[in-house]
């Protein structure tokens, strides 16, 4: 403790001394701030509460460790590496932005860069996470002015542009994870890339092989980097439930209604609509249901439009998969909800401030 | 009769705070000045009977006009006027007399005719004992009478409710107030009130979490066809007037007006206990027990004082002088801040809460455990430990950033608006008919929105700011209110305590 305070003070120190060095002054103060809390006090409200954003989102980091670490297990220990590319890059557009604009380095990004990894194909280049993280954070953060700014989730945004850009890494590049002793703790990461499979939902499109359903809750099954492991992604998600983190009726509408319209695809075209138990197992749902769709910034607040918006990502989610030729029908639809997000919240704010 | 257990939706359970006043009284010694305010409670300021030289004695009348709405004052102690002069008071200037004591005698002489026997007594000289009491400037609305004590003439009156919830992180204690005999004189003090009030229906709400005191309350009061109690869970804000009666009369609130307006009177057990000592015992009131709350004292009591008496004479040997402090008055949400400790205490003071000024920094304070942190989130550890008490201090546990939309304001709203929604337009500076639309002017400025932000946000203060602005741009607060009431006409009066 006393030394990480010597360090900021000389830190500190040298800026002063150095006009060119003042320019790092946000990454210091946030530095500061880190670990030292605050020093102001209240004015009215006497007390406040002790939770505040930077807990929030350890929180919100904390849900997503076990994910994370089965995740190191299924893909190897690479995925350590593609976790701090993603934080190292990312970090610096949210640094670079903080200097220019001369304004605090706010927390959001601690998750958007955790997310952000567990949500590529486990074969992915370094260089393509470094592009798709530093493409999310300025399109789908900076640009619109920062945290608490943006309409859309930087990690969706980040995720959909390396998808259009670069289509084979992206969907292609699918491996079976580890399943026998230590797993990926040993191994850098899955030998060869020769095992290339496809994922539950590309299998059962092409083939219309349904994944057996315990293999798809432990994690047995090609996919993204933290989407396989299903017991752990809602274990996290109930967690921040728990918490009072994250609001119970978003992600209870949308999975509910994942699982309940395909039962009436499935009865008009049923190759093209998986039935309801499997939709919910496989793709991103899960992780896209309890940590992407319930962003407090970029989700309807208004309580009605929680439950609206739960629904129309099930719609869609479920048509995409189903009608579309590509798989990621919970990207596509929470990116496309997201949009919908102002225009949900102005309905129903209408609607319960009519004018009597 | 013993109605179901009611609350509300939105509002925060503070629990378990360290430093909870005691149900233990100790009576402060008689000062050796006072200062008494010529404004307490409810009523306009007066104009002193008394001039400097003046021998006065404790209960006698040192301010009285029948001709506005006030009630009277007395002085609290046996002594010599010693000067009559314009203070500053919770930013206020009121005029002030100065009474140096002579005698520390503990006797109070007894207003004239009260009676054990009150039945027998007229309702006029009933109210007339209310009255010179002085007890009827009690709370938001006062005690009506037809002395001008109230804005309403008592047998206007449709609804009395009487509440002793403590929703308050700290709360004057329920088993004190209502200990053994005084349960039966807070009942005798209801049909008083109910003597003065005849066309009132008395609903007596109640902390739902002491059921000795619920059920004794029902035991005793089975009988009485007009009278109904309530238990109701201790939620902040639950004691207010605006969430007490959509609560219990499932009416809705005229909001920025005194219930008065509809024929509500709302009282706290203290005022009701006033009017048994008034009637029964002659008692004027100059006394008033407060809970000596907080972690910052050193040993959490309730005491009586005199009215009049200075902070000084409570706090000095109390409080501990370790480290900073902040003294608060009456609730940590909304209460003032009493940094002048010469300031005396008046009718309406109920607690005294010293907190720590924490201004220290904490090494990586957002990982802690946090086994003593109150938290309106379940993140901390003291969710799980329910015997371990919360340690509040005047710390903002983190610094300030932009609103995520989080919700939990709009969650915690006891009166349905969205705060952050208001806070954006406000700081927007788009102040129009919209914000007044989504309710602005329904905020009773609880202070519960700025509690439980995450981002530090005040949202109280933004929205005060906003409504300001919108009345200097000639919005008329009434506009909401109006049209949807049938109101008396009269305008909010805010007591010295809701400054």
């Amino acid at each position: 403790m006393k030394i990480i305070k010597v360090i900021l003070e000389n830190m500190n120190k040298a800026s002063q001394k150095n006009k060119a060095l003042m320019i790092f002054k946000p990454v210091l103060n946030a530095m500061d701030e880190f670990f030292f809390g605050t020093d102001k006090v209240t004015s009215l409200p006497h007390i406040v509460d002790n939770m505040d954003i930077k807990r929030l989102m350890s929180l919100v980091i904390i849900a997503l460790m076990p994910v994370t670490i089965a995740s190191v297990y299924f893909w190897g220990l690479r995925v350590f590496l593609v976790i701090m590319v993603s934080y190292a890059f990312g970090g610096l557009i949210e640094v670079c932005f903080a200097v220019f604009r001369k304004k605090e380095i706010h927390e959001g990004f601690l998750v958007t860069g955790l997310i952000f990894p567990l949500i590529l194909p486990p074969g992915v280049p370094l260089w393509v996470v470094a592009i798709g993280v530093m493409f999310g954070v300025i399109f789908g953060k900076e640009a619109f002015g920062g945290t608490g700014r943006n309409i859309f989730n930087p990690a969706i945004v980040g995720r959909v542009f390396l998808t259009i850009a670069f289509p084979n890494i992206m969907t292609m590049n699918w491996q079976m994870p580890f399943n026998k002793g230590l797993g990926g703790f040993i191994h850098f990461q899955n030998s060869v890339d020769a095992i290339t499979t496809a994922t539950p939902l590309a299998l059962f499109k092409n083939q219309g092989i349904i994944t057996s359903y315990s293999n798809l809750m432990l994690g047995q099954s090609a996919g993204c980097i933290g989407e396989t492991f299903r017991v752990g992604i809602i274990a996290g998600g109930l967690f921040l439930i728990a918490m009072r983190i994250v609001d119970w009726r978003l992600p209870l509408a949308y999975l509910a209604t994942v699982v309940i319209f395909p039962y009436l695809g499935n009865h008009l075209i049923h190759t093209q609509f998986a039935l309801g138990g499997f939709q919910l197992l496989s793709g991103g749902l899960l992780l896209g249901a309890f940590f992407m769709a319930t962003d407090p910034v970029t989700s309807p607040f208004t309580k009605p439009g929680r439950w609206i918006a739960g629904f129309l990502l099930g719609f869609l989610t479920v048509l995409i998969r189903g009608l579309s030729g590509y798989m990621e029908g919970v990207m596509f639809s929470i990116l496309l909800v997201n949009a919908f997000t102002p225009l949900i919240d102005t309905m129903v704010l209408k609607a319960r401030y009519k004018k009597k | 009769m013993l109605k179901p257990a009611r609350t509300f939706r939105g509002g925060y359970r503070f629990k378990n705070f360290n430093g909870q006043a005691r149900p233990v009284i100790v009576e402060n010694q008689i000062p050796a000045l006072v200062t008494i305010p010529l404004k307490q409670g409810f009523g306009a300021e007066l104009k002193s009977l008394v001039k400097k030289g003046d021998a006065v004695f404790a209960g006698q009348t040192i301010a009285r006009d029948d001709s506005v709405v006030s009630s009277p004052i007395h002085s609290s102690v046996n002594g010599v006027v010693e000067d009559v002069k314009r203070m500053n008071y919770f930013k206020r200037q009121t005029a002030m007399v100065i009474i140096r004591t002579t005698n520390a005698s503990k006797e109070i002489p007894r207003l004239e005719r009260c009676s054990l026997e009150w039945a027998r007594l007229s309702n006029e000289k009933i109210e007339e004992l209310v009255y010179l009491s002085g007890v009827s400037s009690l709370d938001r609305e006062g005690i009506p009478t037809r002395f001008k004590s109230s804005i309403i003439p008592p047998e206007e009156v449709k609804h009395l409710i009487v509440h002793g919830i403590g929703s308050e992180p700290y709360n004057i204690s329920l088993d004190l107030l209502l200990k053994e005999k005084n349960l039966l004189n807070f009942l005798e003090g209801v049909k008083i009130l109910k003597r003065i009030m005849p066309n009132s229906k008395v609903h007596l709400s109640l902390n739902s979490k002491k059921r000795n005191i619920i059920e004794q309350v029902t035991k005793l009061t089975s009988q009485l066809e007009w009278l109904d109690t309530y238990p109701l869970e201790p939620k902040y804000p639950q004691g207010y007037d605006e969430i007490l009666v959509p609560t219990i009369l499932n009416q809705n609130f005229p909001y920025g007006y005194s219930a008065a307006n509809i024929g509500v009177v709302i009282l706290n057990i203290q005022a009701v206990l006033g009017v048994y000592e008034a009637v029964c015992e002659g008692k004027p009131f100059i006394e008033r027990i407060i809970a000596i709350c907080g972690p910052s004292i050193k040993d959490n009591i309730h005491i009586k004082v005199r009215v009049g008496t200075s902070l000084k004479d409570i706090l000095a040997e109390r409080v501990k002088t370790e480290s900073p402090i902040r003294v608060a008055l009456n609730s940590l949400l909304t209460g003032f801040q009493l940094n002048d400790i010469s300031l005396p205490v008046d009718r309406t003071f109920s607690h005294i809460i010293a907190i720590p000024e924490k201004r220290e920094r904490e090494f990586l304070s957002f990982m802690r455990l946090g086994k003593t942190r109150d938290s309106y989130t379940r993140a901390f550890l003291a969710e799980m430990l329910p015997w371990v008490k919360r340690a509040p201090d005047t710390n903002k546990h983190g610094e300030e950033r932009p609103c995520i939309s989080c919700g939990f304001c709009e969650r915690a709203c006891p009166v349905k608006i969205i705060p952050h929604l208001l806070a954006k337009y406000v700081q927007r500076n788009l102040i129009d008919e919209t914000i007044m639309n989504y309710g602005i002017f329904n905020c009773i400025e609880c202070g519960l929105c700025s509690y439980v932000c995450p981002s530090k946000i005040s949202l109280m203060k933004i929205i005060k700011e906003g409504q300001d602005k919108l009345i200097m741009q000639g919005c008329d607060s009434t506009q909401c209110i109006l049209p949807y009431f049938n109101l008396k006409g009269i305008k909010e009066y805010r007591g010295v305590t809701k400054l």
